[in-house]
């Protein structure tokens, strides 16, 4: 595996992840291990089923692994408790998930600095609002702050995802399926905007996709198979492949 | 922002199914409120009733039943001989401690009787009375035209009578063939008094063949009415030795007049309850298939990190507020109910008032209509993992 463009932020170790259901299990992941960098790009590709969801699920902390586990800068969370879990997670981690529009009843800046009404930003100086109008700006949606999600088109709302994905500074992004419902621009779009945030803003960004295109712009594909990893393949120069 | 601001928010964003909740909860606030008023304004028109009675104690037919008792509360069918007088007299005067209390004795004779006055026969109830007596009893009867009878063939009316048929001094009105000539009209009491048509005590009972009978029997005595406890002993003890009577003390009276009411408000209440049960079943339902529509809405709140007790915070505030809301409508859309059933079919002629308690009770019937249908899907659903929620094809 190769380690060598960074230092070890997230591991998993041999995770197991099966679901009990009323006619039987199902494994959706085994024997899974894994090591994702600082300022990495990691695209986990693989057909329907095949568990990326899980296995970005397990990495965000929002599921638990059946059997093995998983460490955050040397601290092991797959044991720690919801309520922890809480706190970590808003200092962590950022989710953008495939099926999550933005709060209907908020406009972009607002979905932008949702994460503040639950909790207080750490250790920044400088006006909040602010920085959120500065990145919705980065991401091409100045004209858009005060729009309301039904005015938007289905690119303009995967960038508020990813403006509100950064506002809270994360170490990680963990995004599903983010390209999935949208025309190539928006998705080449999506994924050289986070190629630049995992280099500038020192984020590890994991995405799940099922388009081998977006996938080959990332720094390393991971390959998923009926829960299984096929292949965990370094791209040397990632933009160069396309 | 706050968690309230997001909550009411999105209030405005369903406007919709707000609105629809919104009425589930004014239905049954409303109901409520109207027959918390109404009962209100029955019982101070009750208080209202004692207190402008200005006696002591009332004697009346034993088999007076409430539910014949006229509209507008005197017995005009049945009577009591009139030497039972003396007896209840005598009685009185050895409960009280101070013989020399003056015991005053006003009897009344009652009867339904079409009367012709102005151009119509109208259904009328006569009373016959002793003006002197009446006015010994009651210095506060006052005329607003005329004077007292001074003769058998005069009478008194009561103001709304008077007004309502446009009937004027020295008119006449025709009672069972004889005539009488309009001498005095009374003010209006806000009381029964208001509808009646007086005429002399002995002339009536003539009137009517009634020679000897009486309908009701008022007592009025200072000490009894200082001293409840005397009073409440007159009355049994009168009650216990005089047989085919009742003695009540105005305040039993004026209860037993509304006793049927009552009984009917209270039938009202057994309906509000149904109906607030079946509001909160169909808020139930709205709320559990709004909530669930709102799955994915609270994966994305907890994903970017709202814990449980916000998520709480946020929809029980935003179902608290459409209760409180619910209330707040509800309410005054009560008082304009009071005042029609008040009106048009009650006319306990007290107005109608705002209650600060029952502001207070319907706000809290409102928030708990919500609460009651709302907690419990809010209570699943924040318990939603986030991984549920965006894998599960609720939709909404
Ligand atoms: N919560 C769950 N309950 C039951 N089965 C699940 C659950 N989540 C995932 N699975 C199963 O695990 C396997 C992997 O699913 P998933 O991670 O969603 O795959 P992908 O995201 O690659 O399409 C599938 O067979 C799926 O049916
Ligand atoms: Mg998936």
């Amino acid at each position: 595996m190769d380690n060598s463009n960074g230092t070890a932020f997230l591991e998993l170790k041999n995770v197991n992840k099966t679901f009990n259901l009323s006619y039987g299990e199902v494994t959706a992941l085994e024997h899974v291990s894994l090591t994702i960098n600082k300022r990495e790009l990691v695209a986990l590709v693989g057909p329907s089923g095949s568990g990326k969801t899980t296995l970005l699920n397990i990495i965000g902390s929002l599921d638990r692994p059946s059997k093995g586990e998983v460490i955050l800068e040397g601290t092991r969370i797959d044991t720690l408790s919801e309520e922890e879990l809480v706190h970590f997670r808003r200092e962590k981690f950022s989710f953008i998930f495939q099926d999550a529009k933005p709060l209907r009843m908020l406009n972009v800046l607002e979905n932008t600095l949702l994460p503040f009404n639950f909790f207080k930003p750490k250790n920044r100086n400088g006006n909040i609002r602010n920085e959120g109008i500065e990145i919705i700006k980065s991401l091409g949606l100045g004209h858009r702050l005060y729009h309301m999600p039904s005015q938007l088109s289905g690119g303009e709302i995967q960038r508020v995802a990813i403006a509100r994905a950064l506002i809270t500074h994360p170490a990680m992004i963990l995004a599903d399926e983010p390209t999935a419902n949208l025309d190539r621009d928006n998705r080449l779009f999506v994924i050289e905007t986070f190629r630049k945030l995992s280099k500038e803003k020192d984020i590890a960004i994991v995405l799940s996709t099922h388009d081998l295109e977006i996938a080959n712009r990332a720094d390393r594909i991971v390959h998923l198979k009926d829960g299984v990893f096929l292949k965990d393949e370094a791209i040397a120069c990632p933009p160069c492949k396309v | 922002m706050e968690l309230i601001v997001l909550a009411i928010k999105d209030i405005f964003r369903r406007k919709g199914k707000s609105l629809y909740l919104l009425v589930a909860i004014v239905i049954p606030v409303a109901i409520l409120s109207t027959i918390l008023l109404t009962f209100d304004n029955a019982d101070s028109s009750l208080s209202n009733l004692a207190s402008k009675f200005g006696f002591t104690l009332i004697v009346q037919p034993k088999n007076v039943r409430v539910d014949r008792i006229n509209q507008i509360g005197v017995n005009t069918e049945e009577y009591i001989p009139e030497g039972v007088v003396r007896e209840i007299e005598k009685r009185v005067r050895e409960i009280i401690l101070n013989p020399k209390d003056r015991i005053i004795t006003v009897v009344r004779f009652y009867k339904d009787e079409k009367v012709l006055a102005g151009k119509y026969e109208v259904s009328s109830v006569v009373a016959g009375v002793d003006f002197k007596s009446e006015l010994e009893a009651k210095p506060s009867w006052t005329l607003t035209d005329g004077r007292w009878p001074t003769s058998d063939r005069e009478a008194v009316l009561g103001g709304t009578y008077a007004s309502s048929r446009k009937i004027s001094l020295n008119d006449t009105v025709t009672i069972n063939g004889s005539e009488f000539k309009v001498a005095g009209i009374l003010q209006n009491y806000n009381s029964s008094e208001d509808y009646m048509v007086f005429a002399p005590f002995a002339e009536v009972q003539k009137l009517f063949d009634k020679t000897g009978f009486v309908s009701v029997i008022n007592i009025q005595n200072v000490s009894l009415d200082k001293d409840k406890k005397l009073l409440q002993a007159a009355v049994e003890d009168i009650n216990r030795n005089i047989p085919n009577i009742t003695a009540l003390s105005p305040q039993q009276f004026s209860t037993m007049k509304y006793t049927l009411l009552k009984k009917t408000l209270k039938f009202l209440l057994a309906i509000v309850v149904a109906t607030v049960a079946v509001s909160i079943f169909s808020i139930f339902n709205i709320m559990t298939s709004v909530l669930y529509s709102r799955v994915k809405e609270i994966g994305l709140l907890k994903s970017v990190g709202a814990s449980r007790s916000q998520l709480l915070t946020i929809f029980l505030s935003e179902y608290l507020t459409i209760g409180l809301i619910g209330g707040m409508i509800g309410y005054p859309l009560g008082l304009f109910m009071t005042y029609l059933l008040d009106s048009f079919l009650l006319k306990l002629g007290t107005g109608v008032r705002v209650n600060l308690l029952y502001v207070l009770v319907a706000l809290l019937v409102g928030v708990f209509c919500s609460f009651a249908a709302s907690s419990y899907p809010i209570y699943r659903l924040s318990r939603i993992k986030i991984t549920e929620s965006f894998r599960t094809q609720w939709e909404g």
